[in-house]
């Protein structure tokens, strides 16, 4: 069984199990913050874009004039965003049969898999990844294909030139493998081999049992189990253990696995989810209070729908009821409307209301009251009706496309204005880096609601897998606090750690098949007891395995011969029964062997201890014997006279 | 009333003696006691039995019952004891063998009484409350009563045991008291001149103790420490040193087995000898003791024990030091850089190495700190420098900052976040700021404290003691950034956790505040820095919070902020501030539904009115303020209210600055003149309301201060009443005075008419037959407020709390239960 892992990042998974000849894709996560080399893409003419100087080396002997700008002392690379793909060259992605995805999350690189790969196999997800999923897909396309720039950038890419650029650029990895955003036609087609499961739903292909668990991340946002009769997998992603809207992580069936998988843990170990609100909600209404506006760059589905929740509540007591709050997507409307309908996967609590009936979030209750305004873009409506002071939440978190940009340039000079950094995928500095010098107040409260590393060990100590795999930052403290042990996985026996392009053999040992006999064979077996409760039987057959199931059918009987009476009499006689004869089986017992070549005459016998068994040297004989737990060789150099008694001894 | 009381005891006590009827509950039972006792202090050699021969029968009929309930047996047990306490009553006892036969179980009806806890409980009462004299003591030395009080010292039940040992330490006090000695030997006499039957009783008890602690049994050593701490806390010479020559030597196994759950008690004990004068014999090793206790510290117990050592107030110097070593200890081993490491020993890393015995030991070592620094100790061996950029450490370290080389990882890890030591550790960092030495480390400490209060994650118990050490470092004493710390550091700050989710943060933000502004009162600065850096508009915002307490917290934070600047020139750039501040106070006044926040804004004003400079402004708001808060529906508002009314009064009265100030008018035009001041801010309506009010307290109050308005205006000759005429129409304080008013002429007219005088000159002087407006110098006459005042200061339920109401309920019940039973058939 071997894991290939195509991609890094902890967060945004994209690995492969081979298993039972069966060859799984877990996640497909898209690292986007490649994008953070990239200019921001305005939505309305920007004079400070449009005017940054081109970069030249400083001798003159490089000129991308056209390709990188500068502002405030870095170098942005002005073309379309890429980002940095799984990756494709470890394995043939073609020979994948099933893609699984936990969340929506991570399944943003889906139509760089599925298309033009040769990939023919099917896709798992739930119905709500499945339809955000969706939707932060088409967010992330119509906000590219709403700036369309002319050319894309590739001469700084060129190995020689990216040597001489400034940092970060220069230090940029597999830039070469950075693709542009997929087309609308490729989100769909990739999206029509989607199969819908729900929770606990089993799958089966081939002789592997697939199911989804929730895992409290998100809405619809799983963990998956893979197993076969005497094996079991289990693949832990983005999970939480708070409550907030999502049906809670079911851990038990977790138990008992011979590899765990995890992924998917707490961006922000530090931050504690439920500190940061209150330092959003303290941060917002001083801002408020003061005159300003508050900028929320965030995803379209997610957190900000608790967000919302908090606001809900706290505005009113904060005194700050009038404020109104404007979230503009392409799929704002969908997302809030989405939300409501997937009673079935949300929280009990949440799930309760439906049945009263009420929407489970108050959101509706914002939109109803015109506290919360929802737009597909700056332009049309959200021009005319646009009031200040006002909280807006938008997309995208890395600043760099979407409306938030157009924010960013109008807000961005005032002190009293502020924003405020709530997804934690995105360096907030460097995310802010192309729009200094900025005025505007920043503030960070990274809500991650993802385990973090107390809360996994209590869940590894309950669960108890045999191993875990992980990715390598894992396995170390936080680069930034080295001694923060706390922060880490400590496990024994320690966790087989992972990073881009590792492929690793799973420490497992198949050791049992299931066999099927079939009925007529069955028949013809004749048990004899060897102890009390112990029958055993000798059987002669043929082994036939396919797609992972093994049949033991009757050994087909030779041609039909003409038939003879004599032959005819000596096939109705009944079948002689004999006892069986001894078999080996099983490991043997070192003191009674040594006991018995004694008795035969063999006394000097020097004993070795190895790491699976024991060696034993007949000095007189110059014979070697290892015993292990599974096999017993007798190395007696063509010595036949003295193999046969070894063998009968051994059986002895 | 007593008499009427004795007329009913004959009754009750039949009723309590009828085993046919169920027992008044306790309480009531307790409440007769207690009737009893004040009847038997108040009876001046009057013999109660003599009197009452109902109460003897009733003891013998109970103890010879073969039905008693034990409630009642215990009661007469006590009751018994109560009644003997004089030799007089003894006597009358004694003569018909009585006494022991109450106290003596054998001789019971039913013997099995005393397997009931309360029964032996009112043995033990009723012979404690017998032991007044020194036929007492005879009667239980003749008795053989010693012995069954050493018994019960070790009963099962701990309310049991605690008396006996109090019953035993009461009776060794008694024998070395004056009254028991013979002739004229004073206290410290030795015991030979006691009587032998004594000296045996006290050896006897004393043997006993010996006995418990030299015994294997756990409870037994136990009570035989904690009567040994009595004896030592209670007791004379002669007693303590013979004992503790006695209990010497198996106090000092004890302390060197070192068993964890003796260390509290033993403590005690030593304690207590601690304040006798072996302390200064060193034959009696009483330090020795302590220091043995301590060990080298390298047990698990010994740190328990220094922290107890460290909280002694009576504690030899150089033991307390050695405690102090040790109690520190943990906390130098987890906030020590590997290079200072001292050798540390097993005991304490393994304990560390423990999640909950690392937390308890560093809470143990960091209020133990507290504790010396509360006292200003001065600390030899290590300097109070280092301890406290331990105690910094510490603190860093529970905030997840990890000093670059660390002695015990492990430890670490048990701290991240831990709420317990962070407060325990702050409020040791508050009470270090006692040391000027330290001075020097404010900034470190301010660093810490800012990290504290900026965290997202500190709880809001954390961030409560946090204000409060920020408090006591900023108060210890100004510094030369303090300004620059207050509006640059400390505002945006306390600005963004006003805005905090918990209202229990706002709410200690704003409290913080109030007195931060009160400490620093008259420090110009501080008050430039509040208006300027825009504090007062955020606090001012916080008076609109959607949580009550908060509201209460943002008036009174305001109303400290504006008096702060009443003297300063910014107040009146900021005079629009103060002006919204009252719109905005009285709005809550008026309409807020919740009582914390009026209170609050009545307390305002009254520390305004209290304030030395004049607010003129405020002064339009007052009768507003009055009538609001004196119509309130809390009465607690209307308390307030009543305050600040006695504050005008005072103030007015004194210094007069709401009235016109004449120069060279006499006392008395002046006192006119504040008079009718008060009538025009109302205040005479609000006491008038008052004193018909439903709450007790509020009448109270207001009778108070008219009373004293009273005198004043009595001992003013000339007033003139005319000015002062009140109108008595249309109120209920109004009709009342009517009522009276009406009541006085009817006597009056007939008093008269009796005498055959007519009354056509008696309402001359102030116009009598009118009734609608009377003067107030009159209103106070008819007004009997010294008959008020009396009614007043008796509880509420002085009526039914009486002993006859008491005995009553007893019959009454008695009665009904009766009726019951007829009723069955």
């Amino acid at each position: 069984m071997k894991l290939y892992c195509l991609s890094g990042h902890p967060t945004l998974p994209c690995n492969v199990l081979k298993f039972k000849s069966t060859t799984i894709m877990l996640d497909c996560g898209l690292d986007t913050t490649a994008a953070l080399y990239f200019l921001p893409l305005p939505l309305v003419h920007s004079p400070r874009l449009s005017k940054l100087p081109g970069w030249v080396s400083k001798d003159g002997a490089v000129n991308l004039e056209k390709e990188l700008k500068e502002c405030s002392g870095r170098v942005f690379v002005d073309s379309q965003p890429e980002f940095c793909l799984p990756e494709k060259e470890l394995l043939d992605l073609s020979t994948i049969d099933v893609i699984l995805i936990s969340n929506y999350h991570c399944m943003m690189a889906l139509p760089y898999i599925t298309e033009h790969t040769g990939f023919t196999g099917t896709v798992y997800a739930t119905e709500p990844t499945l339809q955000i999923g969706r939707l932060l897909m088409e967010e992330l396309v119509t906000f590219m294909e709403r700036v369309p720039k002319a050319q894309a950038a590739t001469c700084w890419k060129n190995k020689e030139i990216q040597r001489l650029l400034p940092g970060p650029l220069k230090d940029a990895v597999d830039v070469w493998s950075w693709r542009k955003c997929y087309s609308v036609q490729e989100v769909n087609s990739a999206l029509s081999k989607v199969q819908l499961v729900g929770y606990s739903q089993k799958e089966l292909f081939g002789a592997v049992q697939v199911t989804p668990l929730s895992s409290g991340y998100s809405l619809g946002s799983s963990n998956w189990i893979i197993q076969s009769h005497y094996e079991k997998v289990s693949y832990v992603s983005g999970s939480s253990l708070l409550t907030t809207h999502p049906q809670p992580m079911e851990q038990s069936s977790l138990k008992n696995s011979d590899v765990l998988i995890l992924t998917g843990l707490t961006q922000i170990p530090t931050a504690n989810p439920d500190g940061m609100l209150g330092e959003f909600c303290s941060n917002l209404a001083m801002t408020i209070r003061a005159g300003g506006n508050v900028l929320v760059p965030c995803y379209s589905s997610g957190v900000i729908y608790d967000l919302l929740e908090c606001l809900y509540q706290f505005m009113d007591s904060a005194n700050l009821g009038s404020t109104p709050f404007y979230f503009i997507s392409p799929v704002a409307n969908s997302s809030l409307e989405f939300s409501q309908i997937f009673a079935e996967w949300l929280c009990q609590n949440k799930q309760s209301k439906v049945y009263l009936p009420e929407p489970p979030f108050p959101h509706a209750e914002l939109i109803q009251t015109n506290k919360l305004k929802h737009y597909p873009s700056i332009h049309g409506d959200f021009s005319s009706e646009f009031r200040q002071p006002c909280v807006v939440f938008t997309g995208h978190p890395s600043l760099r496309f979407g409306d938030v940009v157009h924010f960013m340039e109008l807000w961005g000079k005032s002190s009293l204005n502020t924003i405020i950094f709530t997804e934690p995928d995105f360096s907030y500095l460097d995310a802010l880096a192309p729009y200094q010098p900025l005025a505007m107040k920043c503030v960070y409260c990274p809500i991650d609601t993802r385990l973090n590393f107390h809360q996994v060990s209590k869940l590894l100590k309950d669960i108890q897998p045999l191993h875990v795999v992980c990715p390598e930052p894992y396995t170390q403290p936080p680069p930034a606090q080295p001694h923060r042990s706390d922060l880490m996985l400590e496990l024994q026996p320690p966790p087989m750690a992972y990073r881009r392009c590792s492929v690793l053999g799973l420490p497992f040992r198949r050791r049992y098949e299931r066999i099927h006999l079939l009925p007529e064979l069955a028949r013809s077996l004749v048990p004899s007891e060897i102890k009390a409760g112990v029958s055993v039987a000798t059987v002669s057959a043929v082994l036939q395995s396919k797609d992972n199931k093994h049949v033991l059918q009757p050994v087909p009987k030779p041609a039909p011969v003409p038939p003879s009476k004599k032959r005819k009499r000596v096939t109705e006689e009944p079948p002689e029964v004999l006892n069986p004869k001894p078999l080996l089986s099983g490991a043997v017992p070192l003191e009674p062997f040594l006991a018995m070549l004694h008795k035969n005459g063999i006394t000097e016998v020097k004993v070795e201890e190895t790491a699976d068994g024991h060696i034993l040297h007949l000095q007189t004989e110059d014979v070697l014997i290892q015993l292990e737990e599974d096999a017993t060789h007798i190395i007696c150099d063509n010595n036949e006279p003295l193999r046969k008694p070894g063998s009968e001894l051994l059986r002895g | 009333m007593d008499s009427d009381c004795l007329s009913l005891l004959p009754a009750v006590c039949l009723v309590l003696a009828d085993p046919k009827q169920s027992p008044p509950d306790d309480t009531s039972l307790e409440k007769l006691l207690d009737w009893f006792k004040e009847l038997h202090s108040q009876s001046d050699g009057q013999v109660l039995l003599q009197h009452q021969p109902c109460l003897l029968e009733f003891i013998s009929s109970v103890c010879m019952s073969k039905t008693t309930d034990p409630a009642i047996l215990s009661f007469t047990l006590k009751l018994t004891g109560l009644l003997a306490a004089t030799t007089q009553e003894l006597h009358l006892f004694d003569e018909g063998g009585l006494l022991v036969y109450v106290f003596e179980r054998e001789a019971w009806g039913v013997c099995d009484l005393w397997e009931d806890a309360s029964v032996r409980s009112g043995w033990l009462q009723g012979l404690l409350n017998m032991l007044k004299h020194q036929q007492a003591l005879g009667f239980m030395c003749g008795n053989g009563l010693i012995k069954v009080i050493l018994q019960l010292q070790n009963d099962r039940s701990l309310f049991v045991a605690c008396l006996a040992n109090q019953l035993l330490v009461h009776i060794l006090n008694f024998l070395t008291s004056s009254n028991m000695t013979n002739g004229s030997d004073v206290v410290g006499s030795s015991e030979s001149s006691l009587r032998p039957d004594w000296v045996a009783a006290s050896s006897e008890i004393m043997n006993a103790v010996v006995e418990a602690l030299s015994s294997e049994d756990h409870p037994q050593v136990l009570q035989g420490l904690r009567l040994l701490s009595l004896v030592l806390s209670k007791c004379g010479e002669p007693i303590i040193s013979t004992l503790w020559k006695d209990v010497l030597v198996p106090l000092e196994v004890l302390v060197n087995r070192g068993s964890e759950s003796l260390i509290q008690t033993l403590i005690t004990v030593l304690e207590a000898a601690l304040g006798t004068p072996l302390l200064s014999q060193s034959e009696y090793k009483v330090e020795e003791l302590l220091e043995a206790m301590l060990g080298d510290g390298n047990r698990k117990e010994c740190f328990h024990c220094a922290a107890l050592i460290v909280k002694l107030e009576k504690c030899p110097e150089v033991l307390k030091r050695k405690a102090t070593d040790i109690i520190l200890l943990p906390l130098q081993c987890v906030s020590t850089q590997p290079q200072a490491e001292k050798e540390i020993n097993v005991v304490l890393k393994e304990q560390l190495s423990q999640k909950a015995s690392c937390i308890s030991l560093l809470m143990q070592s960091l209020s133990s700190l507290a504790q010396l620094a509360h006292t200003k100790y001065l600390f030899e061996d290590i300097s109070i420098h280092s301890i406290t950029s331990s105690v910094l450490l510490l603190l860093r370290m529970c905030s997840g900052h990890c000093p670059t080389s660390l002695l015990h990882s492990n430890a670490f890890t048990h701290l991240i976040g831990c709420c317990k030591v962070q407060r325990c550790g702050l409020d040791t960092l508050g009470a270090l700021s006692v040391y000027e030495e330290i001075l020097d480390l404010r900034k470190d400490i301010f660093g810490v404290l800012l990290d504290y209060l900026q965290s997202p994650d500190s709880h809001a118990t954390v961030l409560k003691k946090t204000f409060q050490a920020v408090k006591r470092w900023i108060v210890c004493s100004p510094f030369p950034d303090l300004l620059q710390f207050i509006s640059h550091d400390l505002f945006p700050v306390l600005e963004k956790r006003m805005c905090d989710l918990r209202w229990e943060v706002r709410d200690s933000t704003l409290e913080f505040i109030t007195q931060l502004t009160t400490a620093l009162n008259g420090n110009s600065g501080f008050t430039e820095a509040l208006h300027i850096s825009g504090m007062v508009s955020v606090l001012l915002s916080s008076l609109a919070d959607a949580e009550g307490y908060v509201r209460a917290s943002a008036v009174a934070a305001v109303g400290e902020a504006v008096t702060a600047s009443s003297h300063q020139m910014v107040l009146v750039s900021n005079s629009k501030l103060l002006d919204e501040a009252l719109v905005q106070m009285m709005a809550i006044l008026s309409q807020d539904t919740e009582g914390f926040p009026r209170r609050a804004v009545v307390q305002a004003f009254t520390s305004w009115l209290k304030g030395s400079h004049l607010i003129t402004a405020l002064e339009l708001s007052l009768s507003s303020v009055l009538s609001l808060g004196g119509s309130d529906f809390d009465w607690e508002v209307k308390m307030h209210t009543l305050e600040l009314a006695e504050v005008l009064m005072e103030k007015t009265l004194t210094c007069c600055p709401y009235a016109v100030q004449n120069f060279g008018s006499s006392e008395e035009t002046r006192f006119t003149q504040a008079l009718i001041k008060f009538k025009n801010f109302g205040l005479f309506d609000l006491l008038f309301n008052s004193l018909f009010d439903c709450d007790r307290p509020v009448c109270e109050k207001a009778c108070a201060l008219l009373v004293k308005l009273r005198t004043l205006t009595a001992e003013t000759a000339d007033l003139d009443n005319s000015l002062l005429v009140l109108n008595v129409c249309g109120n209920r304080w109004g009709d009342e005075v009517q009522r009276r008013y009406l009541n006085k002429q009817q006597a009056k007219a007939s008093v008269s008419v009796t005498n055959g005088v007519t009354g056509s000159d008696e309402g001359t002087d102030c116009g009598l037959h009118s009734t609608k407006d009377i003067s107030l110098p009159k209103i106070l006459q008819i007004l009997d407020l010294d008959d008020m005042q009396r009614m007043l200061t008796l509880s509420s339920d002085h009526v039914v709390n009486s002993p006859r109401s008491l005995m009553e309920d007893i019959l009454s019940a008695a009665q009904h239960s009766e009726e019951n039973i007829v009723d069955c058939y």
